[in-house]
């Protein structure tokens, strides 16, 4: 197989660039192919899925069923429950009433306050991702800029920047995520929505998970550009006259590209469980707004509220499905990310 | 050699200043936010100013910031980090007693420590010899499923695992405790759920190895599954290489190949990255120390962020400071390693690079 594809590269008047290379490669990689499928499915469930689905069941992801629990565990999968969303005042611990119809909760309700679970999570992941693919973006922003800079010129700014990389690296990341978030963020950052584009508590998350995690790609793109720096190309782009931004743009930024869409595939799958992490202990998406942290928190409780194991309430549906929906996103853009890795890498031998 | 020594030295300055910008940026954020520490020592609802100036006058947070970090930092060089906040109150000859932070520190350090180096001694005795049977049968379905374990391993939630493994393995099967901590000497009051009002009293090496148990294996299944995989790559990576070879070639068994050529070549780099991976740890520890309310770094961090009367800053600055302190030293611990295993700096740089491609 490579005898064919090495032929196909020498082909005369047609040069095949890099992308068309790792493009070729990843064609054939299977589990490459698989979690990009899975992954676009996600994205599309979280993002179009959930609203087409409280269409179709009639109620939405923050509405409250008193009678999809019967005392305080709530129902499981495909469950008909009394369609109380129009009454306006109930008798508590009354019989549901009478001239009601029902309504279905596919995969069951979330705990004693019965709202329903798959509806939960599909507007949860679209919080979840917009935290793990903002964040990753603003790491990458911030981390490229500082990283191009700090190589490319050297020196002085080289220190400085190389020093203040170090400061962050010292930083115990997840004591400093909760720390700003109950803080800083929690007060003044958790109300931006950017006119509702937004739920709230995503933009102060992308906040300080980007603002603590861009050391890494900063790592990366500066080791990288040192090594390319003094090469024959990009002397020769200089003796052309080519201004330095040029030079960044033009041959540094394609050259650093690959790895950071290694790394951004990689960071959203550390996004994703870091916003369950930050939001389990407290600092992270306020309820009642759904993300894959708030519905984990759900069942156990946050560290400020926690809540006991209790076997007569306990139902395992709430916990499960949060847990299947963060495993098989981290999973598969891990996957991606590793298959990328080797499809990007040119001189890996396939 | 000297060039090296030049090195670390300067390693070590620039860490003192980190330390020292670490505690600036913690003073920093904690002054941002609007709070009254007297809050601690007297309810301001139902005090006269002149009682809350005396609290704040006694807690010294009326004298400019400039004086109370000069202050910290005074005491903290003389290792004292003060009195926490939560829990001072006035004796009866009008003295200030509370707590002291640095007794408080080194007992949750000491819980965390244990945590982290139980957990350090599972991922060494499981992953290196999971790896060397993955990597000496590359390919067979051992090797897949192996593989595939790692990826639920390193997808799943170490706040799911611990939470699972303590509802079934704890409250369920009654196998081990599922959650609080008891000294390994002397007696501690338990409390064994946030709800519990009567502690039980329990101590020495059984009840502390009890309670680690379940910590331990949830701390350490994410490492585990994560240094199987570097392992086995680096095993496979050297497996292929020319004096290995040559090793076959003189005839050593393949189990002597792997065992005395090949793994000296993949251990120290992976104790290596064990020591960098300090910052993903103490994030490990955090989930884990919540789960199982081990009064660890991160539990007293967290209950410190998220008391009543606010943000207990002694307490706080003191545990970023010894955690950046740790974090630090590791790193430069691994760094002095790796110049003694493979003293050319610029494959030093490319390896910290791809230790630093994977995080949590």
């Amino acid at each position: 197989m490579p005898t064919v594809e090495a032929a196909a590269a020498v082909v005369p008047g047609r040069p095949v660039g890099a992308w068309t290379i790792a493009w070729r490669r990843l064609r054939r990689d299977k589990i490459a192919l698989a979690s990009a499928g899975i992954l676009s499915l996600i994205v599309f469930a979280a993002f179009a899925g959930g609203p087409i689905a409280a269409k179709l069941l009639g109620h939405g992801p923050d509405d409250l069923f008193p009678y999809a629990q019967h005392s305080l565990k709530p129902v499981g999968p495909w469950t008909q429950v009394p369609d109380t969303s129009i009454i306006e005042s109930l008798v508590p611990d009354a019989p549901p009433p009478k001239n009601v119809g029902t309504t279905l909760f596919v995969l069951g309700a979330d705990g004693p306050l019965g709202r329903d679970e798959l509806l939960r999570v599909l507007y949860g992941g679209r919080v979840s991702l917009e935290v793990a693919f903002g964040a990753a973006f603003l790491a990458i922003l911030i981390g490229v800029t500082l990283g191009l800079v700090a190589a490319y010129f050297g020196g002085f700014v080289d220190s400085v920047i190389s020093r203040f990389i170090d400061l962050v690296m010292a930083f115990p990341l997840l004591l400093f995520l909760v720390m700003v978030g109950y803080t800083v963020a929690g007060d003044k950052f958790a109300r931006i929505t950017v006119h509702g584009v937004f739920p709230q508590g995503v933009v102060s998350l992308v906040l300080i998970i980007g603002l603590f995690t861009w050391f890494y790609p900063a790592r990366i793109v500066r080791s990288q550009v040192i090594s390319l720096r003094h090469q024959a190309f990009v002397e020769a782009a200089t003796s052309t006259g080519a201004s330095d931004s040029w030079i960044i743009r033009k041959h540094l930024v394609p050259h650093v590209l690959p790895t950071l869409l290694v790394w951004g595939s990689i960071a959203a799958a550390t996004n994703i469980m870091l916003e369950a992490g930050v939001t389990f202990l407290g600092a992270g998406i306020r309820i009642p707004t759904a993300s894959w942290g708030t519905l984990l928190s759900s069942t156990w409780g946050t560290v400020a509220n926690p809540t006991g194991y209790d076997p007569t309430t306990f139902s395992a549906w709430p916990t499960l499905l949060p847990t299947v929906a963060i495993f098989v996103t981290v999973l598969a853009f891990n996957q991606l990310g590793e298959s990328m890795r080797s499809v990007l890498d040119p001189k890996a031998v396939r | 050699m000297s060039v090296g020594w030049r090195y670390f030295l300067r390693r070590i300055l620039v860490s003192v200043v980190l330390l020292w910008v670490l505690s600036v940026i913690t003073f920093a954020i904690y002054f941002t936010i609007p709070q009254e520490p007297a809050a601690f020592l007297v309810d301001p609802q139902h005090s006269t100013p002149a009682m809350i100036a005396k609290a704040r006058h006694r807690l010294g947070v009326d004298r400019p910031i400039a004086t109370q970090y000069a202050k910290f930092v005074w005491r903290a060089l003389h290792g004292d980090f003060g009195v926490a906040y939560e829990g001072l109150s006035f004796n009866a000859n009008d003295e200030l007693v509370g707590t002291h932070v640095g007794s408080q520190v080194i007992r949750a350090a000491a819980v965390t420590g244990w945590l982290a180096l139980g957990g350090v001694v599972l991922v060494i005795v499981l992953a290196i010899p999971a790896a060397m049977l993955a990597a000496s049968r590359a390919g067979s379905w051992l090797d897949k499923t192996l593989l595939a374990v790692t990826l639920i391993g390193i997808s799943t939630h170490p706040i799911v695992i611990g939470v699972v493994l303590q509802t079934f393995a704890g409250n369920r099967w009654h196998i081990a405790p599922p959650s609080g901590y008891c000294g390994l000497t002397g007696q501690t009051a338990n409390f064994s759920s946030p709800f519990d009002n009567n502690p039980v009293l329990c101590g020495g090496f059984r009840d502390w190895a009890s309670h680690m148990v379940l910590p331990w294996i949830t701390f350490a299944l994410f490492f585990i599954a994560l240094y199987l995989r570097i392992v086995r790559v680096r095993l496979l990576d050297v497996l292929g290489s020319d004096y290995i070879r040559a090793a076959r070639a003189k005839g050593a068994s393949e189990a002597r190949v792997l065992r005395r050529h090949a793994l000296p070549n993949t251990i120290l780099p992976v104790i290596t990255m064990l020591a960098m991976d300090i910052g993903t740890a103490v994030g490990i520890a955090v989930y884990v120390e919540t789960v199982y309310r081990l009064p660890g770094l991160g539990r007293l961090t967290l209950g410190a962020i998220s008391g009543e009367q606010g943000f207990d800053l002694p307490v706080i600055i003191a545990v970023v400071m010894v955690v950046g302190a740790a974090i630090i030293l590791l790193n430069l611990l691994a760094d002095a390693l790796l110049a003694v295993a493979d003293p050319t700096i610029e494959t030093r740089g490319a390896r910290r690079a791809q230790a630093a491609g994977r995080v949590i």
